[in-house]
């Protein structure tokens, strides 16, 4: 077992090396530094942004947008996504509005959140409309899928619908809420990016990002990246250790 | 005192199950109901239990019976363990002190004392099934109806099993409806055994055993398990 994780791991620290190098080579062949900066340049500039005046403002800005998207997301989605699975007419209610709001453009729901609502609130916007359906479908989909025998047997046991909900359906559908917030997160922090680029909040990974490319600066906008990539791994990591707490029943 | 269903008509999957049906079962008696797959016996139980209803009958002495229901799989909530399955039934019912007072004793009752902490993923079928006995017999019902319960088990638990089922039963002596398949465990649990038909369902043979130690090898008990085999046959 320890074995075949450790061979997996390698394998994945291979394709991570493999993907630098194409990046390495790819800057040797064009040798320009203004196009394609090198991977160690890159790395410089990463440390520098990490240092450099208002960082902490900048990332506490986009992260503080997507905690609240993804907070209000988390909310309405599981308990509409509750409503909706165990009541089918308002699943029929709900099950539109959410696919206009997934096939939605992210670009479209930007560019008109940009003319209804202020600055700092278009990425709040964007994060919870990108997060919100993913939640609440997986929820629907946790709530199908809960053993109706358990349900059968608390009835018969006369418990109280309120404690039904709360100790049969929730335990049950937390796994499908965890894997709906991971996959909003995945998107949700994209998303939120492409909004501050456009919207231009006083503070935001994007704002500075769209400030960057303007100047040209590649390299700040790769650097900008690696720190977005980042952000968005720590989050995946803590859902993931939280869901490890709070599923111990497995 | 009995519990009586009258005039019985139900069908399933346009197969009539029950027309015309009448049984009585004694209160504070093991009655088990035996018959071939397919003979509606579950449908029965969930009649009594009121998740299934029939098309017409009445039902006499059931009402405001209170029922706990041993089903074929354990149905526990795999999130909480072992103690918490049996108190999630008695919440609400006596102040939480006395709840985990009951749930100890009816864990102690089916030697699960020290697995009260286990999640059902860490049990063998066979605890998760005494899991579930103990849960039907620490709430408090009038009723108990039990749905082939070792159905999916091997011999040896079965045997185990009933044994501390009629432990339990002796201590606490409740109306027990007990549906199967297999002679040996009428046999073994039974204070009454009806043999039912194939649908549409008649009473073919009533049973009564009186004996209070059942082994397989007693001679009363083999002797009617060849009566009940010709019956069934």
């Amino acid at each position: 077992m320890k074995k075949v994780f450790s061979k997996k791991k390698t394998i994945s620290v291979i394709s991570v090396i493999m993907l630098i190098s194409l990046w390495k080579l790819a800057s040797f062949l064009y040798d320009s530094e203004l196009i394609l900066p090198s991977p160690e340049s890159t790395v410089v500039t990463t440390v520098k942004l990490l240092f450099s005046e208002n960082f902490l403002a900048v990332i506490g800005a986009t992260i503080f947008r997507g905690l609240i998207g993804f907070l209000i997301s988390f909310f309405l989605g599981i308990s509409l996504g509750i409503w909706a699975g165990i009541n089918q007419n308002f699943e029929a209610f709900l099950k539109p509005i959410l696919v206009t709001i997934r096939s939605t453009p992210v670009i479209s729901l930007i560019l008109l959140a940009l003319i209804w609502f202020s600055v700092d609130f278009v990425a709040i916007f964007i994060a919870f409309l990108t997060m919100f359906p993913f939640i609440c479908t997986n929820v629907i989909d946790g709530i199908k899928n809960v053993d109706k025998d358990l349900i059968e047997m608390a009835k018969i046991y006369k418990v109280d619908h309120l404690r039904i909900i709360k100790e049969v359906y929730l335990p049950a559908i937390t796994p499908f809420i965890f894997s709906g917030a991971s996959s909003a997160m995945g998107f949700g922090w994209r998303a939120i990016i492409i909004g501050e680029v456009l919207s231009q909040p006083k503070f935001g990974i994007g704002t500075l990002m769209q400030t960057a490319q303007t100047y040209l600066l590649v390299n700040e906008v790769i650097a900008w990246t690696i720190i977005a990539i980042i952000i968005s791994s720590l989050f995946e990591l803590v859902i993931r250790k939280v869901e490890h707490a709070v599923v111990n029943w497995k | 005192m009995s519990l009586r269903i009258n005039k019985l008509y139900k069908s399933r999957h346009e197969i009539n199950l029950f027309q015309d049906f009448d049984i009585e079962i004694k209160e504070k008696t093991i009655t088990c109901i035996l018959g071939p797959s397919g003979c509606g016996k579950t449908t029965l139980l969930n009649m009594i239990s009121d998740t299934v209803q029939p098309e017409s009958g009445t039902f006499e002495g059931f009402d405001n019976k209170v029922i706990s229901y041993i089903f074929q799989d354990p149905r526990l909530l795999p999130w909480k363990t072992v103690k918490e399955n049996i108190t999630f039934v008695l919440n609400g019912l006596y102040p939480k002190k006395e709840v985990e007072k009951i749930a100890s004793t009816y864990l102690r009752l089916v030697e699960l004392k020290e697995f009260s902490g286990f999640y059902p993923a860490a049990l063998s079928g066979g605890m998760k099934q005494r899991v579930a006995i103990a849960r039907a017999f620490s709430y408090p019902s009038d009723l108990i109806l039990m749905d082939e319960p070792l159905k999916a088990l091997d011999l040896k638990l079965k045997l185990n099993l009933m044994k501390s089922f009629r432990r339990l039963w002796q201590s606490d002596k409740r109306t027990v409806l007990f549906v199967t398949h297999d002679v040996d465990e009428a046999l073994l649990l039974g204070n009454e055994i009806f043999v039912f038909s194939k649908p549409p369902v008649n009473i073919k043979e009533k049973f009564t055993i009186n004996l209070k130690e059942r082994t397989l090898n007693n001679p009363e008990i083999t002797n009617l398990k060849n009566k009940i085999w010709e019956v069934m046959e």
